[in-house]
């Protein structure tokens, strides 16, 4: 499953949900669970999060 | 083919059909008396195996009721997993375990362990969170890798994280 789900947690930190290929729920499913209620969220393709991650608690999510 | 029909007194039926297959199965009932089955539905009467078959001893065994291996650095990526609906990448070394079926409380208990970090030859300890936000609960388990020589936290390659209650 190439997809991810982003959020912004309560502290501002960005959250990236991956989810797991084996439970047999969709990535809409997925974030209905699993993102915070009430939270804003985006699905969006894993090529699409960075990979270098040396500066990953400032992530901001636009 | 051959069948045994059990007929209700009022209504409806049990068959026990043999396969149609060569070769000889055998249903054994238990010696020890009392009622097995009462209901189809009624999952506390099937009798309950106290271990593992491949356990040795009399210790009963508790399997895991969720695990999950994920690779933490990169592209975060679930390698495979049991129970677990996702992860949730907080931040380095930050995670969210979240499980596909909720635990009966949040009394279970989490193994975390962890590979070397990518890069750093030094040992990487993982931890559960206590507090909130990520504090253990029914359908969530926050965890943290830190590096044991500076308490950092820290990415690893691979996070493994095993939950039994």
């Amino acid at each position: 499953m190439n997809k991810r789900i982003v959020y912004t947690n309560d502290d501002g930190t960005v959250a990236v949900i991956v989810p797991a290929d084996e439970c047999g729920l969709t990535v809409e499913q997925i974030a209905a669970k699993d993102v915070p209620t009430g939270k804003e969220y985006h699905i969006v393709d894993a090529a699409d999060i960075p990979t270098d991650r040396t500066f990953r608690d400032a992530w901001t999510w636009e | 083919m051959a069948d045994i029909i059990l007929t209700g007194d009022t209504s409806g039926a049990i068959t026990v059909a043999a396969p149609a297959v060569a070769g000889t199965n055998t249903l054994t009932l238990p010696a020890s008396t009392g009622t097995m089955i009462t209901s189809a539905t009624a999952a506390a009467d099937v009798p309950k195996p106290t271990a593992l078959s491949t356990a040795s001893g009399s210790a009963p065994s508790y399997s895991a009721r969720a695990w999950v291996n994920f690779n933490g650095t990169g592209t975060v990526a679930i390698r495979a997993s049991g129970n677990v609906s996702s992860i949730t990448d907080n931040g380095t070394g930050t995670y969210t375990v979240n499980f596909t079926t909720a635990m009966p409380d949040a009394n279970y208990s989490g193994l975390i362990t962890s590979g070397f970090a990518s890069g750093v030859r030094e040992d990487v300890l993982g931890f559960a969170y206590t507090d909130a936000p990520y504090a253990p609960a029914t359908g969530t388990y926050g965890i943290k890798f830190v590096r044991a020589d500076t308490n950092a936290a820290v990415d690893t390659n691979y996070a493994m994280v095993a939950i039994f209650r």
